[in-house]
């Protein structure tokens, strides 16, 4: 057996233990594993936005400009300085007002109208025969929308409406839970599969 | 100067970003080009940098203080091994470097979100009550949906699969589609608010 | 009320079940879905030399539900001569990425340079995703194994959305939202998804609204997307034990519900 796999079999029963209770073998395990992630994640950030993007351009293409982007993540460091934290404010806030103006256009269009524009569906089909889903689908829109307007009081025909709101959500949230049960029991049958077949060698 | 500086590049930048939506302008192209493709990637890639140095700081504070040595240890070397095998090999498939992504972090990953298949057995036990009219709303429909996505659904009833992807399509999609709409006006909401400078939460915490 | 010896019986009897019904390899048959379908059908009709995009936007645990449905749909894309351009907006998944799409096109005698190209991974998925609607080769100037983008024949091909007929993304979480909102508005691009079950409820409404194409989703979905192709992999080696599980779960359900109106209806009479 390779000893890739006995390290990553011996790994997944360390983390399986916690299933007994809390113990050190589960803890160390936890660690490592918030250590490598980190660790994969920061080389992966290296050469993807560092090498490709700072390094490259200014060493070999010549590119001077992409000094401004350096400067900007070096002040980014200022963090761990009492004195000069505040310029660490200056690329977040670029980041961040980027963000939120990219973002805008997005939100409207995709969320919000091309949302609501599909929920406007003929009760009334083509052949003349009514469209049970269409009126669901309405019902449902609006009652649920209803539910999370908290700006009115959920009284009378508002707090009706909202009550058949809250049956559409448990229905949203009974649908998913069933779907989320199938994702869950498939990651443990994947890690099942690997104990047996990689690891045991089983079947 | 130290908040309105910040706010003004939050706002000029807001505001180039949103409007060269509209425009196919070489100039608008350009900016946007630039700022997409170097300056945000950059400088989130230096944002990342900075958690983990600051995750480094808290760990080797632990250490000093002697609070959980073994485990700060073990989460200190990781974050350090996976850099040197990385130099030692490069980082392409058959290195160290994927080999320890391969067969330490994968495989511990994975067993991590598979540990929610017990809790989630544990939870249908425990907490599945049909205690109210909601209650059993949502427990009809689990019911339904986990029944109706076997193949042993096709086996019972035609109309076992066909009941899940209705209440998928319809009821649970208009529920799931309201909460979308809500969190996109909220976003849209948000955004100008940051942009304007009204929200100024992204300011605080150095 | 649970206790510690309950949990342990719960827990021992789901991975005994698991196991079980996993090592005993009893055969189950899935039909297609509509979404399934609309997908393979998608991919079938495609003309030959068409230009996919295939992100890998998930992390490593999400490997036992997204590994089946992408080998089924590459495997698809190969056999019926699509061409690939692979790429990662998740760090981890960069690698498995790499791994799945060597794996398939070598299965298939694919080249690389010709056939498929894998990019590697940008960070800030958004400013990625809005920069390759411009141009591709200046957000990945290099591919993940270090050739100048400019110098790939299948990437000679392609400038930016424009070359792409469709972007499949396989996800265990939002990153396929960012391409629906951000590369379909502005640029009209087509998305498809392969998802984990947990994420399909999440992007029905996009699903019904017509921006995003079509899932294939856990590995139900996989199994029938396997089926549909005439090759069976471990979607449809995991539906006895995925079977047994969800039976297993409706068993704990009304179970619990007996107990607690059992319980109940004894503190009415007391």
């Amino acid at each position: 057996m390779e000893l890739g796999v006995i390290i990553a079999g011996l790994l997944t029963l360390a983390i399986y233990s916690f299933l007994y209770r809390d113990n050190p073998v589960y803890r160390m395990a936890e660690s490592l594993l918030i250590g490598l992630a980190m660790g994969y994640v920061l080389v992966i950030y290296w050469q993807t936005a560092f090498m490709d993007r700072i390094f490259t351009p200014l060493f070999s293409l010549g590119d001077f400009w992409v000094v401004i982007p350096l400067i900007l993540g070096l002040l980014m460091f200022s963090r761990f300085t009492k004195k000069y934290s505040w310029l660490s404010r200056i690329p977040i806030a670029l980041m961040i007002g980027a963000g939120a103006g990219v973002s805008m256009p997005a939100m409207l269009y995709a969320r919000t109208l091309k949302q609501m524009s599909a929920s406007v569906m003929p009760l009334i089909n083509e052949n003349g025969a009514f469209n049970i889903e269409a009126l669901v689908v309405a019902v449902g829109l609006i009652s649920t929308l209803a539910y999370f307007y908290f700006s009115r009081e959920h009284k009378g025909l508002m707090g009706r409406t909202a009550k058949l709101g809250t049956y559409f959500l448990m229905i949203f949230f009974g649908a998913t839970f069933g779907y989320t049960v199938m994702s869950r029991m498939s990651m443990l049958i994947g890690r099942i599969d690997f104990l047996l077949t990689d690891f045991l060698h089983v079947l | 100067m130290q908040t309105r500086v910040p706010l003004l590049i939050c706002l000029v930048f807001g505001i180039i970003m949103f409007l060269q939506y509209f425009s196919a302008h070489p100039v608008a192209r350009a900016i946007y080009q630039t700022v997409t493709n170097d300056w945000w990637q950059v400088i989130f890639a230096f944002t990342l940098i900075v958690g983990v140095a600051g995750y480094a700081r808290i760990t080797l504070k632990k250490l000093g203080q002697g609070r959980d040595v073994p485990y700060s240890l073990v989460a200190l070397g990781g974050l350090v091994l996976m850099p040197v095998l990385a130099l030692i090999g490069g980082t392409k498939i058959n290195s160290p470097f994927m080999w320890a992504f391969e067969n330490m972090l994968a495989p511990m990953q994975a067993t991590v979100f598979s540990l929610l298949a017990f809790f989630v057995a544990s939870a249908s036990f425990r907490g599945f009550r049909a205690r109210s009219i909601p209650a059993t709303i949502l427990l009809l429909t689990a019911l339904i949906v986990l029944i109706g996505r076997l193949p042993l659904a096709e086996m019972i009833s035609q109309y076992l699969p066909k009941a899940t992807f209705w209440i998928k399509d319809y009821p649970s999609m208009a529920a799931r589609r309201a909460i979308l709409i809500g969190i996109g006006l909220g976003s849209m909401a948000t955004a100008l608010r940051v942009i304007l400078g009204i929200e100024r939460t992204y300011l605080k915490g150095e | 009320m649970i206790t510690l010896k309950t949990r342990w019986l719960i827990f021992s009897g789901l991975f005994i079940i698991v196991t079980l019904s996993y090592i005993l390899k009893i055969s189950m048959v899935s039909q297609p879905s509509p979404q399934v379908e609309k997908s393979f059908d998608y991919l079938e009709t495609l003309p030959e030399s068409t230009i996919i995009m295939v992100s890998f936007d998930h992390e490593a645990s999400a490997l036992p539900e997204i590994q089946p449905i992408s080998l089924a749909l590459l495997r698809h894309a190969f056999k019926n001569n699509l061409r690939i351009v692979g790429l990662s907006l998740f760090a981890e998944g960069t690698a498995i990425g790499y791994r799945l799409l060597n794996k398939t096109a070598g299965e298939l005698g694919k080249k690389y340079g010709q056939d498929y190209v894998f990019l590697g991974f940008k960070p800030q998925h958004i400013a990625a995703i809005l920069g390759m609607g411009e141009s591709i080769k200046d957000v990945f100037p290099e591919d993940y194994i270090g050739n100048r983008s400019d110098t790939i024949p299948l990437m000679m091909s392609v400038s930016n959305y424009d070359d792409i007929d469709i972007v499949i993304s396989f996800a265990d979480g939002d990153r396929t939202v960012y391409w629906i909102e951000y590369a379909g508005p502005r640029y009209g691009q087509q998305v498809m998804a392969g998802l984990t079950a947990a994420m399909i409820t999440s992007y029905d409404p996009y699903l019904a609204s017509g921006q995003l194409y079509s899932v294939v989703g856990g590995l139900r979905g996989a199994a029938e997307y396997e089926n549909l192709l005439g090759k069976t992999g471990k979607g449809n080696r995991s539906m006895p034990a995925q079977t047994s599980a969800h039976l297993y779960v409706i068993a704990l359900i009304i179970a619990g519900n007996i107990i607690y109106f059992r319980n109940r209806s004894r503190q009415g009479r007391g």
